[in-house]
């Protein structure tokens, strides 16, 4: 199994082109906006910076958006066609909830046969049980996750072969 | 005109004269396995090694037991198994014919009415071959079963088929002496008095002995692994069609997206065009497979599973979702043993596997889900490509 680093976050859960183009715009602002604060003030630790976002030991592929990070990993690695599987996911700041793990293969334009269960480890760590890629190819990996009112969706693209 | 044969343009002519009949031996003695590039190689080795190691199915503790395979060899061949005494489990699965059939389902429902060991069943779907099913995750051509006892079970009580109820089943059983012989020795305790845990006990020695059916290994075989260790010499035995066979298998032909493994299937479910209707109404496959297992007593979430929550091949029960999309899907099969088990596809409707090659080369897209995979397009093969491609499936089989 090979991961491609194409990391697309999406914060919200907004639906359609036009939705998705005022968040869009929103969010060039927002980043002009905290630019210019960045020039004015020393930049505050963010949860990408913080010590509690350390990389965890075996941590595996990594996502960040939004603030939030988290670290997933296989059980059992490697990954095989036709075989379930585990996601032990570490979320950074140890707050956040993981709300949802799915995935699906867009060239496809289909998803799991099945629907994965989450289950809280404590100390921001999470298992999410029940995933079966029945394909090779592209699968991407969508982590919706949630901190206070903030909720934010992480994918990543993973080629299995 | 006058040829002059001088001595020097005699060796010259001889030389001419040689050259081919050394480039044909050089032809001859080079090794003759396909140039298959670096991504073609990994998804060859991928459909290996063979054979693999079959887990133990935990939910059925008689599974490796030497009693339970003994008396599950004797259940499968025994008609009394049958509510009215006429057909056995081997009547369809019969071990000459891979343990299937060889009949579409025409031929079976024509049959039914004239050939007493033959059950009238509901005669749309096409007989599976045991060979290898112990190997599986969903029983089934709509994978209504999660496990090789339940999917044993399900014959026996269904009215197109065996005939029996749970009670008749257990009544049989307990008013049989050799059988409740049978029962005693596998499970060590006389046949119980819960008809429902009797009838699994009966179908959990019929699948120890299923379990034992097993694949054998085929030419591609020795192929793959030769190919693994960089044996050209041993690779080139494996015929030069199916390799290009093989060839369109794992590249244009995209066959290895759902025929995935050692085992050549993903074991899930997929629509490939070929019809649903049925007579009489729909045959919705997968479906209905998933509805039926919903409410089936008989899973690997219930009471039967021998070892309770710590199973863990019941994450794909927990799982498995139903969605509309399932409907008109059939089970991937397996391709090992392929020319041992025409018909072919979940109606049995291809008689012969050109007739499945002919398929996937003009298949309907029109036919397929409007919203559902990209995956399969007309392979529009030519005559000599089809040929390679059946060569390739051919060399499944032993």
């Amino acid at each position: 199994m090979t991961t491609k680093w194409t990391t697309r976050a999406l914060t919200g859960f907004g639906r359609g082109a036009g939705r998705l183009a005022a968040l869009g715009l929103l969010a060039a602002l927002a980043a002009l906006a905290a630019l210019a604060a960045a020039h004015a003030q020393p930049q505050p630790a963010t949860p990408a910076h913080s010590p509690a976002c350390e990389p965890p030991p075996a941590a595996g592929h990594h996502l960040a958006a939004g603030g939030l990070q988290a670290w997933w990993r296989a059980e059992p690695e490697p990954l095989r066609v036709g075989q379930p599987f585990a996601l032990v996911v570490t979320v950074c700041p140890v707050q956040t909830q993981l709300l949802r793990v799915d995935a699906h293969m867009p060239e496809h334009r289909h998803g799991m046969n099945y629907r994965p269960t989450l289950q809280p480890l404590g100390g921001g760590r999470w298992r999410a049980e029940g995933l079966l890629w029945h394909m090779p190819g592209r699968w991407e990996l969508v982590l919706e996750a949630g901190l206070g009112e903030q909720k934010v969706r992480l994918t990543q693209a993973v080629l299995l072969k | 005109m006058s040829v002059v044969f001088t001595a020097a343009r005699v060796r010259a002519l001889a030389l001419c004269a040689a050259l081919p009949a050394l480039a044909a031996t050089a032809a001859t003695a080079a090794p003759a396995v396909l140039n298959f590039t670096a991504d073609e190689k990994a998804r060859i080795l991928a459909h290996g090694p063979w054979p693999p190691a079959v887990p133990h199915d935990r939910s059925n503790r008689a599974e490796r037991l030497p009693a339970a395979v003994a008396w599950g060899r004797e259940l499968f061949f025994d008609a009394r198994l049958s509510a009215d005494g006429r057909s056995s489990c081997a009547s369809c699965h019969q071990p000459a014919l891979a343990f299937q059939d060889a009949r579409s389902s025409p031929q079976l429902l024509a049959a039914a009415t004239t050939e007493a060991a033959v059950p009238l069943r509901a005669g749309h779907r096409n007989t599976p071959s045991l060979l290898g099913t112990a190997q599986q995750r969903w029983w089934g051509w709509d994978g209504a079963h999660d496990s090789l006892w339940a999917a044993s079970l399900a014959p026996l009580l269904a009215s197109a088929e065996m005939g029996h109820s749970l009670s008749s089943l257990a009544a049989r059983v307990r008013g049989t002496a050799d059988l409740a012989a049978g029962y005693r020795r596998v499970h060590r305790q006389p046949p119980p008095r819960d008809d429902e845990q009797l009838a699994v006990g009966v179908a959990k020695a019929l699948a120890a002995w299923q379990a034992t059916l097993r694949l054998p290994r085929a030419p591609f075989d020795d192929f793959r692994d030769a190919l693994a260790r960089h044996d050209m010499r041993a690779a080139a035995h494996y015929p030069a069609a199916a390799q290009r066979g093989l060839r369109i298998f794992v590249g244009e032909g995209r066959c290895f997206i759902c025929h995935t493994g050692p085992g050549f299937s993903n074991g899930e479910f997929a629509d490939i065009g070929v019809p649903f209707f049925v007579p009489g109404g729909v045959d919705s496959g997968r479906h209905q497979g998933l509805l039926q297992l919903q409410t089936s007593p008989y899973t690997r979430l219930g009471r039967h599973n021998d070892a309770g929550a710590a199973d863990a091949r019941a994450v794909a029960t927990r799982h498995v979702v139903l969605e509309p999309r399932h409907f008109g899907e059939f089970k991937v099969p397996g391709l090992r043993q392929l020319s041992r088990s025409a018909p072919y596809m979940h109606d049995g409707s291809l008689a012969t596997l050109q007739d499945v090659v002919r398929h996937y080369s003009a298949l309907n897209e029109e036919r397929l889900h409007a919203d559902g995979e990209r995956i399969l397009r007309p392979l529009d093969l030519d005559a000599g490509q089809r040929a390679d491609l059946e060569a390739f499936l051919r060399s499944l089989s032993r």
